[in-house]
């Protein structure tokens, strides 16, 4: 035994394989015992192949085949046949993945038929009809990220696209309308030929087009529209018209426009060089959008518009104003990103330009430029995605293709976001195919925390708690996610075992990496093995005792255990940390938080502890502490001042027609006491008892000899 | 998002209208007529909110009341002795753009007009309407109307009045999709301007009962109310009427009430000691129609032509054989 252990050590620290005890384990397709289940997974139900739906009116435009399925089998597969309809269906639908699987394409009703082939059926046609969406079916494959994301791009710039032209052609429309009506009004306008045509073939000489025309010209003079006005609406048609930002839906066949210019790019450099070579157009549009929105209204004052658009702009611009044109998108492959790419792709970001950008990454095991020895995992994706977090004003979502589809949400989100996105997808297919297929590999990387899934989105609020958030991984609250495994031992007993997916199990699927590992044949397992995951909780401190191991299953699904070098077990510290820091950005375990709920806990245990050992003081009850809302301070009036109040008059004009150099009213239509020298005491005493909501009071007389003042101030008593 | 930086530049340059800039003309009614309160009110609130002249509507039909679209600055149309909602509908519906008021007396609104006023609150249509409610037909000198007290002695009834009268706030409070019931009085300026505003911002038909006093033909009858603080009920609630502390000093009645509760709005509305000013009931949630059938097409004239044309086409008698030849 002592020997045993030595070799395992000696792997552990090395990678050698010394004396034939250790087998290598290439060549032998082992998997990590949590994969077992998944060999085929054309057998099994899950988010892949996709439908990308050509229109949807749900906004949903990707949807998984199965829930298709479901759904229709829900809607249609009832009845007394509808068991055998149900198996007959998800029969069906095995074979289409089994189609997807060997490369056939093609839409989801040219599929379904494919491979629905000779069997027709009631039940079958009575599911199919009830499937209502139908687009090009996706699998889950190194195109994938590009297709999906291009799909849910190309809808919202649709729907984007098309308001936009509708916007434009109603400027267009409503321009056109004010130099119609300008000709309506001038002579030309209402000429004699005019005038015919208006009328028609038919009524022609029911009518005297000579004095009709006279008639019109003499009598009414309209002024035409300023030349400068005229100018400004022709310039402005020319660019609405002319413009190539989206492609205008209302022109009739034959009147085409220049063409409409593409969006979506192959690479950051290409999408920022056409920004570039497009944005003065795009300035001269947006200026022409906004000069005619406020022409059409007429609101257009050529005094104050017009310094404003002369230097519209000139020093600088904000991205933002193109909220309502098109977005560009690029699909971009992180192995490309370098030196030129990068640095186009830190300027987009920066500069806040609306494009959406897809970085794809197919390999997250590259070695590290270090050479041997050295990993990069994950390397530049994660660099891109820390830079665009970093600029703040950047979505990102970060997402394995495996889960792309129940995260599309976010996807649109990040589509439709006023800035600039980042995309960054792992596709699960490197170039140097491993042993599972992309949409396991996928899964096993966010699994595995190599590749967590995450949405930075700046909309969402002003601090990390409302924009960061780490919905999709697994079991976040752990290091590693863990699972039952069940399998059954050599006396064909039931057994269940815990085990953790870690970055080990990750690495082991890919036989490039097969000389880090070393079988270790079941006479020899002993409890010097111990889990990666166990291995990785406990930092050793000087020899070894113990050396981490996996437990794997072979091609006939027999258990092995397999041990593992240092070196992955290092990697894996590295990514545990890295799980770490991302946790407490997303709130999770937060060490702030952590320290700060701690050190308050102390406090209140203190309190705590005083208020047992002191008799019990009854709390008064703090009142809550309402401010009175101030009262509007009526100004303190003498009974001897005559004065109206003015906030209680209702308008009467009962006073202003009494005397209106006395009473006035105000800027709200209110009466105050304008001249009171302007009429006599008597006036006053009048329109007091007037007043039907009694607001004039007279105050006392100005002037001692006006007659009758004895009675006047008798009646002026009522309103003092 | 803030705003952009056009957009900021844009409205700096706004234009302030004053109350002037409302005003059109002298209005013809009676010295101490509360409809002269209402202008007030209405033309304070114009230029509050900026309403441009030029896209303002005031729609009537015909009354004392219904003359308000000739002091008003803005559009308008004087239309026929109740019909008034119709009109304003259409105009809604070919010009969705406007903002559309609708001026209306208890006879053209609650009698002639009924059945127009049934339908234009189940349509909720974003037209703010204000119901003149003087209790009588004041313009043609003294008859009874739907809303007279029962025992108003008046030309058509000279022993007084026979039938209780219809309360326009309950009758509306019982037609589907009523979004927004409000009451004020006129002698109140300031709660009459703020009750004008929350239905002005309402989006739906805002029904506003206003009690207009006529001292013409009805001089005393408010008195009693008038000079009364107490038998003026302000219903206030915060998401709702807020009541300021100087209204809060004279009249000191008030009942909190939530205005999407309806049950207790008919409750409140079929008061009759004392007169509610407030905000009975107001759903946001209710569609409008004009956003239902909003058929998104431009209205260019090419479209309008084709419209018509299509139209006409229905009633065309061609002569014999030429329809074919139309065909071809
Ligand atoms: C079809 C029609 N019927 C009758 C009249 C006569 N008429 C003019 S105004 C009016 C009543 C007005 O009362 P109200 O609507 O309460 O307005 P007020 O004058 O009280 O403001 C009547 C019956 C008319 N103009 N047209
Ligand atoms: S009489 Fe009274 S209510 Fe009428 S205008 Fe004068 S102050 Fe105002
Ligand atoms: S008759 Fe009555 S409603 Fe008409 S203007 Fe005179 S006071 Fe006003
Ligand atoms: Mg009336």
């Amino acid at each position: 035994m002592e020997s045993d252990l030595q070799t395992h050590v000696t792997f552990y620290l090395t990678g050698k394989r010394h004396g034939g005890q250790l087998g290598p384990i290439d060549g032998m397709a082992l998997r990590p015992a949590l994969l077992a289940g998944y060999r085929d997974l054309t057998r099994l139900r899950y988010d892949y192949p996709v439908v990308l739906c050509a229109q949807d009116g749900d906004g949903a435009s990707v949807r998984p085949l199965s829930g298709l399925v479901d759904a229709a089998l829900g809607q249609a597969g009832g009845g007394q046949d509808g068991e055998r309809v149900r198996r007959h269906v998800l029969h069906l639908e095995e074979d289409i993945r089994k189609l997807l699987a060997e490369g056939a394409e093609g839409t989801l009703s040219a599929l379904w038929d494919k491979a629905a082939g000779a069997q027709a059926g009631q039940g079958l046609g009575r599911v199919r009809a009830a499937i209502k969406a139908d687009g090009e079916l996706a699998d889950c494959d190194r195109r994938l990220p590009a297709r999906l994301v291009g799909h849910a791009w190309n809808a919202v710039q649709q729907r984007k696209s098309r308001r936009f032209a509708e916007d434009i052609t109603r400027l267009i429309h409503k321009l056109n309308d004010i130099l119609v009506a300008d000709f309506v009004r001038s002579d030309a306008g209402k000429s004699v030929d005019v005038l015919k045509s208006g009328i028609g073939t038919s009524h022609q000489d029911s009518f005297d087009f000579d004095a009709m025309s006279r008639i019109l010209r003499d009598s009414v003079h309209e002024v035409a529209l300023p030349a400068s006005r005229r100018r400004r609406v022709t310039q402005l048609l020319s660019v609405l018209e002319s413009q190539r930002f989206c492609a205008r839906t209302d022109l009739p066949a034959g009147d085409e426009a220049d063409e409409p210019y593409a969006f979506a790019f192959g690479s950051c450099d290409a999408a920022l060089r056409a920004y570039r070579e497009r944005l003065p157009k795009a300035i001269e549009l947006l200026k022409a959008i906004s000069m005619a929105e406020l022409e059409i209204r007429s609101e257009y004052h050529e005094a104050k518009h017009d310094p404003i658009f002369e230097g519209f702009g000139e020093i600088g611009f904000d991205p933002r104003d193109l909220s309502r044109f098109p977005d560009y998108l690029v699909c971009a492959n992180a192995s490309r990103m370098r030196g030129v790419e990068n640095d186009r792709l830190a300027e987009i970001f920066s500069g806040g330009l609306p494009m959406k950008v897809l970085v794809q990454t197919d390999d997250l095991l590259e070695e590290s430029p270090l050479g041997k020895g050295h990993l990069a995992i994950g390397l530049r994706a994660k660099q891109l995605a820390s830079m665009a977090i970093g600029l703040s004003r950047v979505f990102v979502l970060q997402c394995p293709s495996s889960h792309l589809v129940q995260w599309s949400g976010h996807l649109t989100q990040g589509l439709l976001y006023s800035g600039p996105a980042l995309f960054s997808v792992f596709s699960g297919a490197p170039e140097k195919a491993g042993t599972l297929p992309a949409y396991l590999n996928a899964a096993a990387a966010l699994e595995a925390r190599v590749f967590p899934a995450y949405v930075y989105d700046p909309s969402a609020g002003s601090d990390w708690a409302a924009r960061f958030h780490l919905g999709e991984n697994p079991q976040a609250e752990r290091d590693w996610p863990m699972r039952e495994f069940a399998y059954e031992d050599s006396n064909h007993q039931r057994m269940a075992e815990s085990l953790e997916f870690t970055l080990v199990d990750f690495i082991v699927c890919d036989p490039r990496f097969a000389d880090h590992f070393a079988r270790v044949p079941p006479a020899h397992w002993n409890g010097s093995l111990v889990p990666v995951a166990e291995a990785l909780a406990h930092e050793p401190v000087g020899l070894p005792t113990q050396v981490p191991c996996l437990t794997m299953v072979d091609e006939s699904n027999a258990l092995q255990k397999v041990i593992v070098d240092e070196n992955l077990i290092r990697e894996a510290r590295t990514c545990r940390d890295m799980w770490y820091s991302l946790r407490e950005l997303g709130g999770i375990r937060n060490s702030h938080a952590e320290r700060l709920l701690a050190r308050e806990k102390q406090a209140w245990e203190r309190v705590r502890k005083q208020e047992s050992a002191a008799p019990a003081v009854v709390a008064a009850p703090v009142a809550e502490a309402r401010p009175e809302p101030p009262v509007e301070s009526e100004p303190e009036r003498s009974p001897d001042e005559a004065y109206i109040e003015t906030a209680r008059c209702s308008t009467c004009n009962e006073c202003t027609t009494l005397n209106p150099k006395m009473f006035k009213y105000d800027a709200n239509m209110q009466a105050y006491i304008a001249d009171i020298d302007a009429g006599t005491y008597a006036q006053l005493v009048e329109a007091a008892e007037n007043c039907q909501v009694s607001v004039i009071h007279p105050g006392k007389p100005r002037n001692p000899k006006e007659p009758g003042l004895e009675e006047l101030q008798k009646r002026a008593e009522a309103f003092l | 998002m803030n705003m952009a930086a056009t957009e900021c530049l844009l409205q700096l340059y706004e234009e302030r209208l004053q109350l002037e800039d409302y005003q059109s003309g002298v209005p013809r009614w009676c010295s101490g007529c509360g409809d002269n309160a209402i202008l007030a009110a209405v033309q304070r609130l114009c230029r509050d909110e900026g309403l441009r002249p030029e896209q303002t509507v005031f729609v009537s039909g015909i009354g004392c009341s219904s003359r308000f679209p000739h002091y008003m600055k803005t559009y308008g149309f004087h239309g026929i002795h109740g019909r008034a909602l119709p009109i304003a509908e259409g105009v809604k519906m070919a010009r969705p753009d406007l903002t559309v008021f609708v001026n209306t007396g208890d006879g053209d609104c609650c009698s002639i007009g009924a059945a127009h006023w049934i339908h234009a609150l189940r349509y909720n249509m974003n037209i703010t309407l204000f119901l003149h409610d003087n209790q009588i037909y004041g313009l043609t000198k003294k008859q009874v109307s739907p809303t007279s007290p029962i025992g108003t002695r008046s030309n058509t009834t000279p022993r007084g009045a026979y039938l209780e009268a219809l309360n326009p706030l309950t009758v509306t409070l019982g037609v589907q999709n009523v979004s927004f019931v409000a009451q004020a009085v006129d002698w109140i300026p300031e709660l009459l301007y703020d009750i004008v505003k929350a239905a002005y911002h309402h989006k739906g038909l805002s029904f506003v009962r206003i009690v207009q006093r006529c001292p013409e033909w009805l001089p005393k009858l408010m008195d009693p109310w008038m000079h009364d603080p107490q038998k003026v009920q302000l219903v206030h609630h915060e998401r709702a009427l807020r009541i300021s502390p100087a209204i809060a000093k004279v009249y000191k009645n008030h009942v909190e009430h939530d205005p999407l509760n309806m049950d207790r709005a008919r409750e409140i509305a079929s008061s009759t000691d004392v007169v509610p000013v407030g905000i009975l009931y107001q759903n946001p949630c209710v569609p409008c129609y004009e956003d239902i059938r909003r058929s998104g097409g431009l209205r260019s004239a090419d479209y309008v032509r084709r419209g018509l044309e299509g139209e006409f086409d229905k009633f065309t008698v061609w002569p014999e054989g030429a329809g074919e030849q139309q065909a071809a």
